[in-house]
Formats: structure tokens, sequence, C-alpha cells
């Protein structure tokens, strides 16, 4: 069931890329970036776009009083601006043996949804970190601003090979502690933990990052197509499970993973984090275009 | 209806044992699974115990296809191990098999008109040998008027089962104390212990229930009797035939028969007389009530006028030996053949010759003699007697009345009254170069009173003096003792039989009247014993199984130096029967009803007739309880004793199994 690591070229082609570049990432919280940006945060700043009015205080720049008010109302208003701000954009692939799996891959697939949003997060110069986890932080792009960083960040993500154990954990753990600052954090796993998801959650929701967690699972966990007496092997630890396939077993299975896929969900939804399920085979293009803009990380 | 046994239990356990295991163990090899990577175990793990907990029965469901092949296997070691279900009360642990074999088990009512009640005993025998344990084990005797173990303790059901099929029909009469005292020998008593060991034996009398000693029957048994025939078959037998010839016309001869009605109604019958096999224009009929009846049921049918008659009586007239047979003509329902007819050898008209070597001073035997009747009675004096010197055959019996002879012919009878004649083994004892003689009155002390020569004398009252002491030989019968010794004594040498009488008539009180008509009845016997051998009367008609004995001098008369004669039985089938060189000699039992000849002839004996006439066999009613009251009574009429169920199982229950099994197995498959 294991393929071939994608070659870099089929990770995303430049007619999607250009489709991207009108796409923006959104963030639903204030989160203070570094630099100036190209994205309109939500702060008022000092950019072009007007926002709103308000009293004048002293001390106010009186740059920005509104004259034309003062001259009808005799009133000294303020006028506000959007900010214009960088966004930090952390995505979290999951590198670990399990998703190299199934058909269409997992591994692909969570690298083409990657590197989707790097771009459209590089192109609008927000701070895009890459990290690769699997039994810990395995691999760390730095952070990318610019589109002149697209190549690079293509490159990083082509380099990723899945393998090893997954501990989510110890990953998101690592994480956070290694990147302090808010931003938009997109975490993309099948989020199969022997420990649970809720451990590696727990320092990554509710706190500096706008959460959002795709599950990506191939169909043959979604509606396994397994038959006779089998010994199922755990790719990642070689754990194994002796199972006879009966009917009541697959409803018992398909049962449990709706019921992981919904705790998962309403984890994140009590802690203000997004929560996208996705199939390997729903294209990754419909997924980035359609999907991740109705839930509101894309605009 | 009992619980199902097994017939086979071990061969079924040790099949198990061969077959359960490498069945499980092939399953668990069956069981080895194909590997199938998965990116995680996590949600089948907890999916297999989800089912687990919330399907206790979940393991057992898993392994439905060994628990099936599990059943499967089971069924067929059970089908193998035969189980049955009895209807009957089985066999015991310890059973002994009784088949009467008897005349009336002949008796064509038996398998419900299929067969003779042999043939049922059979059957149901074997039914019975077929409920046997693996554990249990059975005998089988037959018996009659004897009792033979045909087949000893066995759990062979096999041997059982020819021991059975070989049993054979003879036509004697039924006695069961013989088979019970067997039957006891061997499985109570310990010879060494002389006390009863073990459980008590199951005996299964297999029979009519007609036996003749049903009044003397003991064993320590369990006794059940599987009552054998119909309560309505029909039966008329001859249960009394004589033929004699008429004493002072001796070519006339009577011949009386008396039948019995052994059926349910009152019928008649024509009796039909064949002398040497052609039949004669005599017929006799009788008209015969029931013998089940009771004196109140004869009285009524009395009072309606049927009268019974159950005799016949003939008269001929036959100037040579013949074979006379009376046969019953009424044939319809009856059921017994044996006794339908019968028949009895008439001696030819003998004329005895008798010398009587006398010096007349004895008036009692001429007298005696002379009223005997006999045709020839010549008297010589001693004088006479030593010059003639009388060849062998020329007199039947020589009596030499108080002389003692010079000479002897080779072969003959004799009676030697108050002598002894020199060179025999018996001889008078000597004293002092005297013969030994006491002169006083000795009494009869006791004299065989069973024997042909002492039918109906009674020596109560005679007493004689002078008597000689006699010194006899081991081998001599004494007929008469006293105190002092034997007086009177058969005594045979080479060919010569010598009746010895230890005094003179003249001293002693048996001519007298005070001895009654012991002294003229002595006489007659004496002279029909000597010149026609034994049993006179006996010899015209014997019952199944007799044994008769053939005295030494008819065999000499008849084929001297024979070393075997033949002996051809009433179905023509000869057999050959060796002599011993010296004495009498006894010929094997004749089983079966009819003539038995011998060849060559053998005087008296050349057709011996075999009767059943016993009306105790001729009762084909079966006896409702037990010979002798011992024991219970089944329920006549074959039986299936039992039901073999491995045919059931395997074809019920085990072959809808395998079509589950293979649902199951192409179900999962698929799935």
């Amino acid at each position: 069931m294991t393929i071939a690591a994608p070659k870099s070229s089929a990770l995303i082609d430049p007619q999607f890329m250009s489709r991207l570049d009108q796409l923006d990432i959104l963030s639903r919280k204030l989160l203070a970036g570094k630099l100036k940006g190209e994205r309109r945060s939500k702060r008022r700043g000092q950019s072009v776009e007007f926002a709103d009015y308000r009293n004048y205080t002293v001390g106010d720049d009186l740059r920005f009083i509104d004259w034309n008010i003062y001259a009808r109302l005799d009133k000294l208003f303020l006028k506000l601006f959007l900010e214009e701000e960088d966004l930090s954009l952390y995505i979290l692939l999951d590198t670990s043996a399990s998703t190299n799996y199934g058909q269409p891959n997992k591994s692909l697939y969570i690298k083409q949804v990657a590197a989707a949003l790097a771009y459209i997060g590089l192109v609008n110069y927000n701070r895009v970190t890459l990290a690769a986890m699997a039994d810990g932080i395995v691999a760390e792009s730095g952070a990318l601003r610019g589109k002149r960083r697209v190549a690079q960040m293509i490159d990083w993500i082509s380099k990723l090979q899945p393998s090893g154990p997954s501990l989510f954990a110890e990953s998101c753990k690592r994480f956070a502690l290694s990147n302090r600052n808010k931003g938009v954090c997109v975490v993309l796993s099948d989020f199969f933990d022997k420990g649970g998801f809720e451990n590696g959650l727990r320092y990554l929701a509710g706190g500096r990052y706008d959460l959002f967690c795709v599950q990506t699972l191939c169909p043959q966990e979604i509606d396994p197509d397994l038959q006779g007496d089998l010994k199922l092997r755990d790719i990642e630890d070689d754990d194994m499970a002796e199972v006879s396939i009966t009917q009541p077993l697959i409803k018992k299975y398909k049962a449990n993973l709706n019921a992981y896929c919904l705790s998962l969900k309403e984890y994140l939804s009590r802690r203000g984090g997004t929560y996208l399920f996705s199939s390997t085979t729903v294209p990754f293009d419909t997924l980035v275009l359609n999907y991740l803009r109705e839930r509101g990380l894309l605009g | 209806m009992t619980f199902p046994t097994f017939l086979n239990p071990w061969y079924a356990a040790a099949a198990a044992a061969a077959t359960i295991p490498p069945l499980i163990l092939l399953y668990f090899l069956k069981l080895r699974r194909r590997e199938m990577p998965v990116s995680s175990t996590i949600l089948w793990k907890k999916a297999i115990v989800d089912l687990q907990v919330n399907a206790p029965f979940q393991k057992l469901r898993r392994n439905l296809l060994l628990i099936l092949q599990l059943l499967l296997l089971i069924l067929l070691l059970l089908a193998l191990s035969r189980p049955i279900i009895s209807y009957a009360k089985g066999a015991g642990r310890s059973t002994v098999i009784l088949i009467d074999r008897s005349a009336s088990m002949a008796a064509k009512d038996g398998l419900e008109g299929k067969g003779t009640r042999l043939d049922e005993a059979k059957a149901r025998a074997k039914s019975l040998v077929d409920t046997l344990d693996r554990s249990a084990q059975a005998m089988v005797i037959a018996f009659d008027d004897s009792a033979e173990t045909v087949q000893p303790f066995t759990a062979d059901t096999v041997s059982l089962k020819n021991a059975i099929d070989s049993i054979k029909q003879t036509d004697r009469k039924s006695r069961l104390k013989l088979a019970y005292q067997l039957a006891e020998a061997q499985t109570n008593f310990n010879p060494d212990q002389l006390r009863s060991i073990g459980p008590r034996p199951d005996v299964r009398v297999y029979s009519d229930g007609r036996v003749l000693d049903a009044t003397d029957l003991s064993i320590h048994a369990d006794v059940t009797y599987e009552k054998i025939g119909s309560d309505k078959s029909a039966n008329i037998g001859i249960v009394a035939l004589s033929a004699r010839r008429n004493y002072e016309r001796p070519t006339e001869v009577q011949v009386f028969a008396r039948l019995a009605n052994f059926g349910p109604d009152p019928t008649t019958a024509d009796v039909q007389l064949t002398v040497d096999g052609a039949i004669q224009p005599h017929i006799g009929t009788v008209s015969l009530l029931p013998e089940r009846w009771d004196d109140q049921q004869r009285k009524e049918a009395e009072a309606k006028g049927q009268l019974p008659r159950d005799g016949v009586e003939f008269t001929l007239d036959l100037s040579t030996a013949a074979v006379v047979r009376v046969e019953q003509m009424n044939k319809t329902g009856d059921v017994l053949a044996a006794d339908d007819f019968a028949q009895v050898t008439v001696p030819p008209p003998k004329d005895l010759s008798v010398l009587l070597v006398t010096t007349g001073a004895d008036p009692f035997m001429q007298h005696a003699f002379d009223s005997l009747g006999l045709q020839k009675v010549t008297t010589m004096s001693p004088s006479d007697y030593e010059q003639k010197k009388p060849a062998v055959g020329d007199f039947d019996v020589i009596v030499f009345d108080a002389v003692k002879p010079g000479y002897l012919p080779d072969s003959g009878n004799f009676v030697d009254v108050g002598v002894v004649p020199d060179h025999l083994k018996i001889h008078a004892a000597m004293k002092n170069g005297k013969m030994e003689v006491n002169p006083d009155i000795v009494g009869v002390l006791d004299w065989k009173r069973d024997h042909t020569i002492f039918r109906d004398v009674n020596m109560h009252k005679v007493a004689s003096s002078n008597v000689m002491k006699l010194e006899v030989a081991p081998e001599d019968e004494i007929l008469a003792d006293s105190t002092y010794g034997p007086l009177v004594v058969l005594h045979r040498e080479g060919l010569q039989t010598h009746l010895v009488i230890a005094f003179d008539m003249l001293d002693s009180t048996w001519p007298t009247p005070y001895a009654g008509s012991a002294f003229p009845l002595f006489w007659y016997n004496a002279m029909k014993f000597l010149a026609l051998g034994s049993d006179i009367d006996i010899h015209q008609s014997n019952e199944p199984g007799a044994t008769p004995r053939i005295p030494r001098m008819i065999l000499e008369h008849a084929a001297r130096g024979a070393k075997s004669i033949k002996l051809i039985d009433p179905t023509g089938h000869a057999s050959v029967i060796p002599i011993p060189a010296a004495g009498d000699f006894a010929l094997p039992a004749l089983d079966h009803v009819g003539i038995y000849t011998t060849d060559p002839a053998l005087g008296p004996f050349e057709h011996i007739a075999v009767n059943l006439l016993d009306p105790v066999e001729s009762n084909v009613l079966p006896a409702e309880k037990a010979p002798g009251g011992i024991g219970e009574t089944t329920a006549s009429g074959p039986i299936k004793a039992r039901l073999e169920l491995w045919w059931w199982l395997t074809a019920c229950a085990a072959l809808p199994l395998l079509m589950i099994e293979w649902w199951v197995y192409t179900r999962r498959v698929h799935m």
C-alpha cells in the first residue's frame, strides 16, 4: 500500500498557484505581527484602508483627525485605518510512517495541502513556518517570507520522507515551545496516535494559535476492503491485531472511526479550533479552494 | 423405552481421542492469518474490544466454524458408538439364554405364523444379544430333556448369534431342571469356595413353558420367561398308542390309540391305520373337546350332545412282524406335526421253545410251564439231555431243575434252579470240599422290582431253606437278595445267559399259594426276557431321545462279528454306529419321531419306533406363567428390541450441520 514519495513538481502546479494568488490566510484572532505585512489586520493601524472613527483624545496623532467632520459637526473625530501587518502561519505536517499509506497516498496529499497553504502564506508576505512531525519535530523550515521563498518551501516539503512512529503529543509540545509567536497553526495529520490527540492539541489549542486541524484519511481507512482472517500490522510500530473480518467488526470499526473523528472535532470546537475532515479521494485543490475557504482559513 | 445406550463406546472414545485434537490443531493451523499492513491498529483493536465487550459469545461466534466442525465430528463419533434406544429390557451384565428345542417348539405358530416357535425363540434371543453392552456377556444353552451348552460365556455377539442359529429342533420332551442346573453351575457357583459368587445372572427362557418337571425347578437367578407361541393355535395329538398280540391268538393284534385336542375349540378327526406303509381300510373317528376346558365347560358341552370320544381301537391280523402306524387326518390349523402320527413295531408271533431238564421230582415246574401256554415245551431227563446234547438254537431256553448239566451248548439261555453249572465265573461257595448250604429258612430281603423279570412279581412271601451260597462275578446282575447272599442272579458269560436261582423250588414257598401269583408271573417274565431280550414291551415304542440298549446276544444272532451297523433315521439319513468288542451296546439318542431302521436287521430292533406320545409336549397352549412359577413372563410376539440411532444421527443431524457449516464458511469468505 506504500507508494513512492512524491516528486517536487507533483506537489503543486503553476496553474493552481495562480489561482492561489488570490487567496490569503485569515485569522479569527487578533494576532500581532512583528513586521508590517500585506495582511489587513484587524488591528487599527496605518494602512490606507479606512476602518472606523473614534473620538479624539489628547495625544492622538493630529494627522488622522477628519477635518471634514470637524467642519460639519465641530467635533474632533479621529479616522482609524486597518493595520497592515504580517501573519505567522505555522503548518505542521505529519510525516510519521502511518501517513505513507493508502491510495491516493496520505503523505502526498498532506504535502500538497501544506504546499498550497504555505504558498498562499508566502505570497501574502506572511511568516510561514513549516514543521514535520513524527516522533518529534523531525524537520522545521524556519520562518519563510515572501514569494521568493516559494521554491525553497516546495523543495523543503518535497524532501520530507514519511518514517518513524507518531509521537503527536511530544511533537506538539516541541513545536509550541519553539514557536511562541502568535499565528495561524494548521495541523495536517491523520491524528492516529496511540497516545491520543488530546495531549498534543493541548499545546496548540486555545492559546497563541488560531488552530486548524485537517484530518486526512485515505479511503482504505474510511471504508476498509478487507476479508478473511487477518493479522493487521501497524506500519508504525509493527503492532499486530488479529482479526477475523466479519460484518459486525467492519461496522464497529466504522463506528469507532466516526466517533474518533467526532471527538477530535468536538475537542477542537470547545477550544476554538477548527476541524476539517478530508479523504484523499477529494482533490486537494478542491479542499484548498473550497473547503478551507468555507471554514474561514482562507479568504 | 429407555435412554439411549451405546454398543461401541470405546471405539468412539478411541476415535474421538484420535480425531478431535488433530481437528482443533488443524483449525489453529488453518488460522494462520494473512498479514496486512494498516496505518494504525488503534481503531481495529478498539473495535475488537468493543465487540468482545458487547457480545459475550463473540469468541464463540468467531470460532463458529470450529464449533460446527467439532459438533459434526462429535455427531459422527456418536454414530460410531452405535447409540440405541431399547424398547425391551436389555440383557444384563451376565445373561444365560435358554432356548427350548423340544418337540412342542416345532409348532408352526411362531413369528406370527411365518415360522416355528424355535424360529421365533431364536429371533428374539438374537434381538436380546443385540442389546448386550460391551461389558456384558452371555451364554447359550439349548435344552429339551437334556441340556447342552451351545456357547459358553462370551461378549462376542457374532459367536452368540451363530450359536443360537446352530440350535436344531429335536422331537424330545422338555425338562428344564437340567438346564437350570447347568446355567447355575456356570454363573454362580464357585466350586473352589463352594458358594455363590458374583451378582445374580439374568436367565432368559425362550420356551412355550410346557415342561415336564415344572414342580422340581429352582434356580438362584433372575429368570425371565419369554413366552413363545399363540394361545389360539390348534393341535390334535396322539397321546397314547399300544399294539399287542392276543396272547391266545398270537396273530391277532389289537391297536389302541388315544388322542387329545389342545386347540381352543371342539373338533373331530379321522384316524387312519397303516401297516408297513399300506393304508388299511379301518378308519376310526374321534370327537374331542379342548383339553383346556374345565369340567364345567365339558359338562355344558356334553349336555348339548357333544359327547367326547378320544380313543380308537383297531384289530388286525398280523402273522409277521410289522410297523403299525396311526395318523390323525384333521390337519386344519394343526400347528404341530410330530404328534399327528405314531407307530409301533409289532414283534412276530413268537412260539417259545423251552427245554425242561428235570428229574421229575418237582411237579410245580411242570405245572408252571403248562400254565404259560407255550407252544412247545420239551421235558427231558438228565440222562436224555446228556445223551442228545441239544445244539445251539434247538431251544430258546433250557431250564435245569435241580440238575447240574455236564454239557452246555456254546450259546443260549439257561435257567439254573438250585444248581450252578461248572466252568462258569459264578459258582457255589465251597466249604471243606462240600457246597456251602444254609439249612435255615432264608427270606427274600429285596428284589429288583423294576427289572422285566420281576415286573408285577411280589417276592415278599418267598422263603427257602437249603440255600446255596453264591459267589458272583462283579458284572453279574443280582435280581433278588437275602441276608445269606444272592438268591436270583442274571449271569452273562460269552454267548450264554444264565438265570441262576440259589435254591430248589421244592425247598421254598415260592410255588405255593402262600406266595400268591409270584411263581407263574416270574416264569412268564423270565421266558419272555430270555427269549426276546430286555424290555419286551417298551421296544415297541421309544420316546424321543431314547438310547435303546441292544443285547449282545441279539447282535451276535443277527451279525456275528460285525464291527459296525448302519442306523437309518426317519428322514432316510444313514449313520454308521461302531460296535464295541464286547458287551451290549446302546444306539445313539433317537431324537426324531418316526421309524429308525438298523442295517443289518437286528431282530426285534430292526425297526425302532420313536413317538412323542406326550400330552405335555402336544399341548401347544403356551404356559401363562414361567415354569415352576420362577421368574416373570414377558409379552409374546416378535418385537423389535431396539432402534439403532446412528443412521438418524448421521442423516438428520450431521448432514444439516454440514450444510450450515458450508453456509457459514461461504458467508464469511464473501463478507
